[in-house]
Order: structure tokens, then sequence, then C-alpha cells
């Protein structure tokens, strides 16, 4: 795109050189405590030093961090379940049928991001409060589910939009139910687009701090994120080696998920606002 | 109307039974919660006493005269502004880098979005003991140089905390911005930049007149979407600051959990989040136009 004139090479070495500081120093000092020994913590040494994984192993074999970590992830796998479902069969609608108030919905779903989170989340705590669910997964689950909806919707829509309405038709011709069409055409065509958004969920509700700190105070049903605060925020000498190291722990899965599964990732981390 | 036969629901009937687990979530979860805010907002209620009275317009009042919540109203304008342009534009750099195709740019993309896929806890972790002020490294680094004499506590004094925790936000963000610039990159056309080479156009004018131009759709759309996400933006300062040193960190979010879940007070949080919103509206409603207009 660019020629490769004396001042662009002095402008893409310098910026390369400050970005890349900016964007890869600070994790490799992050992964760089986490393995010095407790007793080296406090030294400036860049990795040319003593290194040990004890303080990640002991964050492994800690009961109450891991408990949170198993509690994550089965907020997390149900919520992007449930999330890229709930997208799906919405997305097929808006899609495939027409019907009076479809147009509003769609405006609706899509606006529900923009919402503030913190607002909503006050009349939600007294909402689950009445319903006996404050504390229970399903607070979690039920609101995670509204914010991977508007993405959700309008990926999977796109999906089904490419798929040509003799199709169905056929299939109809053919005496298959709109059950069947489903399980059988509609879906299997869309499974990257759900994987993108499932991947998308997980994240949304891995990473969420504010609504379950809130909405699940249970220390046994707590989640990794609110664990995690809970438990070095506010100590009187904090462990920095420990807190990096779970801080690591706790990126793991999703790091994971993205080595794995990056061109879905990316297709769902961009998919929120560029039309193909 | 086409029947299918088999469960006598038209198609009409289906597609309306397909949203409904959508509509009832997004009724249960946004529409219910955010009318029943506004409505709390005219009220004293707090989470310490079920009963509570109508006090009309008394927290709009008391919040627009209180000093403290127009420094809350001004800390997060500053903090949309600058998490919002600073890590678009070194996303950009960083996009226009990557998109050279040297060798090993593809693997940095992949690097890159690590940043953005950790939990902001983690991230705020990482750079509270960055800023540490006693054995951070960026003390160490500083005081090695010789640049400082005593250690500068950076997250403990109001004059350099908000800067922190917007470096730390920028820097979670990045990546972000990058993966969306990356793309918009790719999609300028080539042609038209070639065309512009034979009339003797440099870099300059060629990024001037066409990278910028054929940009400027996907530049606002990440600069608004960014702007939203950073109007709404909670784990970050809450995990370096919890909103202090003195207030110097408190964002509309953070002063609305604080408000409701820390000194109970329901009715002045519903406020705050009111106000809140409407801000919130108003980007809300630009963003809604553009991605009119561009369908």
């Amino acid at each position: 795109m660019f020629q490769k004139t004396l001042a662009f090479r002095i402008f893409f070495t310098i910026s390369a050189i400050i970005i890349g500081c900016f964007v890869f120093l600070p994790l490799l000092w992050l992964i760089n405590t986490a393995l010095k020994p407790s007793s080296e913590t406090f030294s400036l040494y860049f990795f040319f030093g003593p290194l040990t994984i004890e303080n990640i192993v002991s964050i492994l074999t800690n009961g109450t961090i891991m408990n949170y970590l198993k509690n994550s992830l089965i907020v997390s796998f149900l919520s992007s379940f449930f999330a890229t479902l709930v997208s799906a069969f919405a997305g097929y609608s808006f899609s495939k049928f027409r019907y009076r108030g479809r147009k509003l919905v769609m405006g609706a779903f899509m606006m529900s991001q923009a919402f503030p989170q913190a607002i909503l989340l006050l009349s939600i705590y007294l909402m689950m409060q009445r319903m006996g669910l404050l504390g229970s997964y399903w607070s979690l689950l039920i609101s995670y589910v509204v914010f991977t909806l508007p993405v959700g919707t309008w990926t999977l829509k796109g999906y089904f939009d490419a798929l040509p309405d003799s199709l169905i038709e056929s299939a109809k011709i053919d005496g298959a139910g709109n059950l069947k069409i489903m399980r059988k055409i509609i879906f299997p065509m869309a499974v990257p687009g759900m994987i993108s958004i499932a991947i998308y969920g997980f994240v949304w509700s891995w990473n969420d701090l504010l609504y379950s700190m809130t909405l699940v105070t249970d220390p046994a049903r707590r989640t990794l994120a609110p664990g995690l605060v809970m438990t070095y925020l506010g100590e009187a000498s904090t462990n920095w080696s420990a807190m990096m190291s779970a801080s690591i722990v706790a990126a793991i899965p999703v790091t994971i998920i993205f080595v794995f599964l990056q061109r879905y990732f990316i297709a769902g981390l961009t998919s929120g606002a560029v039309k193909e | 109307m086409a029947r299918d036969g088999r469960h006598g629901f038209s198609d009409a009937q289906v597609g309306f039974l397909l949203i409904v687990p959508g509509i009832a979530i997004f009724v249960a979860v946004i529409l219910y919660p955010f009318i029943s805010a506004i409505m709390m907002s005219f009220t004293d209620r707090t989470l310490l006493s079920p009963s509570y009275e109508s006090v009309g317009f008394d927290n709009y009042i008391r919040i627009f005269t209180d000093p403290y919540f127009l420094k809350t109203v001004w800390t997060t304008i500053v903090f949309v502004v600058f998490s919002t342009l600073i890590p678009f534009t070194l996303g950009m750099i960083w996009a226009i880098i990557l998109n050279q195709g040297f060798r090993g740019s593809e693997f940095l993309r992949g690097v890159t979005l690590v940043n953005w896929i950790i939990p902001g806890t983690a991230i705020g972790f990482l750079w509270s003991w960055i800023f540490n002020s006693q054995y951070g490294i960026l003390n160490g680094l500083l005081s090695s140089l010789g640049l400082i004499d005593n250690n500068i506590s950076f997250l403990g004094q109001t004059s350099t905390a908000l800067i922190c925790v917007i470096i730390a936000r920028s820097w979670q963000m990045l990546p972000w911005y990058m993966a969306f610039l990356l793309g918009g990159l790719q999609s300028v056309p080539m042609d038209r930049i070639e065309a512009a080479r034979i009339d003797g156009a440099n870099n300059l004018q060629v990024f001037r007149h066409i990278v910028i131009p054929g940009m400027k759709q996907i530049f606002f759309l990440v600069l608004i979407l960014g702007a939203i996400g950073n109007l709404q933006h909670f784990d970050i300062p809450w995990t370096m600051t919890q909103g202090g040193p003195a207030r110097a960190t408190t964002t509309l979010s953070l002063e609305v959990y604080r408000t409701a879940f820390q000194n109970w007070k329901l009715g002045q949080a519903a406020t705050v989040g009111t106000v809140w919103a409407i801000l919130l509206a108003a980007f809300s409603f630009v963003y809604l136009k553009q991605v009119k207009e561009s369908e």
C-alpha cells in the first residue's frame, strides 16, 4: 500500500518499536512476575534470572480459586449455548419470516447493547431478589444472553439471508416440518457463524465482573473475575506473584479457544459492526 | 397463507414463535429494568428497606447541584475521549505496520489480540502492578535511569491516577481497533492507489486522498462503538483504583454501582443512571443513523 521511501521506513521502524513495546512488554512482564520465585518478586530482572512454576502450581492447587474457575466454566458454557440458540432462532425468524412488528423487534434487539448496564443492574438485582434467584446462576445466564443477542442475531441473520428460499420451499414440498427444516437444513448451514457467536458469548461472560460481582454473592458459587477481585484486592500486603499467576490462569481458557479457533474468533469480534 | 400441515401454525406464527425467547429475555433484562429504573429515580428507595416514597425531582436537583456529580461527568468525558482516541490512533498505525505484510506479521497480529481477550480483571491487576508505588517496574525503570529521586505513587495521587487507568484501557482495546482497521485497510481499492501512483502521488497524498476517504465509514463506526463501550466500562478502573483516590477515577458506571451497592441508595443511583442513559442514547442515535445509511 505504501512505498518504502526513507521517510516511510523511519516512520515504520520508530512506530513499530514504540507500539510493539507498548503492546507486548506488559504481558511479558506479567508472565515474568508469575514465574519468579516469591523471594524475587520485587527484583527487576526480565526472564534472565531464577524462574519457577511454583506460583502457578500453587494457584492450580488452590481449591477456592479452582472452584471459581469451575463456576466460571459452567456459567460461560451455558450462557454461550443459550445465547447462540436464542440468537439463531431470532436470526432465522428475522431472515425468512414476515410478520407485523418484525422491524420494531429488530430495532429493539439492536439497541440493547447501548443501554447502560449498571443502571439495568439496579432493577435486575431487585427482580432477582424478589424471584429468589439472587445468587443462583440463572440470574447471570439470563442477563448474559441479552448481551450476545444483538451481535448474534445480526450475524446469523446474515448467514440465513444467503440461503435461497427455494431450498426451504422444496423441503416443505417434500413434507418436512418447520422443526425438521431448521435442524437438518438451516442450522447446519450457519455453523461457522454459530461458532463465532458461541465464542463471543463465552468470552463476554468469562470476562464479566460487574454483573457476576453483584448478582452472585454466595462465595461457593462465585465466578472467577469477582473471585479474584475479592481474593486479592484489599489485602494488607498484596501477593503480586500470586496475583499475576492467577491472572494467567484466568486467561488460559479464552486463550486456548483463541489459538484453536482464531478464524471464528476474529469473525465474531468484528461481526458486531461491519456489514459484509 | 401457507400452512405447515403437521403443526397447524401459519408461517407468520412460526416466525413469531421463534423470537419469543429473545423477546422474553429482552423484556426481562433490558426493557423492564430500564423503565423501572427511570421510575425509581423519582423515589427515595434504598436497598435497606422495602418501603419508599416518591420524591419528585429531588434526586435530579440534588445531583445537578452536587459538585461531585459534575466532576464525575467530567471524569467520564475525559476517560471516554482519551480511551477511545489513543487506542484508535495507535491501532491505526499498528494496522498499517501489520498490513505491510513482512515475515511474521500474521503471527504478530494474532499475538496482539491476546491483550484484548484476557479478562479486564487480570488487566487491572497487571497495570496496578506496573504502576505500583513501591515495587512497580515503571518506578524501577525511572529511578534506575536517574529520572526520579523518589518513587511516584501513580495510582495514589489524583493528578496521575486517571492517566494510568486510561493507559491500561487503551492497552486492552488497541487490538480491537487494530482488527477492525486492518479489515478496513484491506478493503481500500488497490487500483485507485496504483492509478494515483502513476500520477505521481506520494505516500502522504495516497493516505490523505485515498486511504482516509475509503475508510471513513469504518472510522466512524469504530469510534462510536468504542465510545459506547467506554461509557459502559467498569472492570479496569474498578480493579485498579475502585474509583479513587478522592474520586479521581470515578466514572458514571462506577458511580452508579457505588451509590447503589455500597451506599444502598437505589433512587439516587437510578437518577445518575438515567442522566447517563441520555448521554449514551445520543451516541447510539448517531450510530444507528449511520448504520441505516450504510444499508
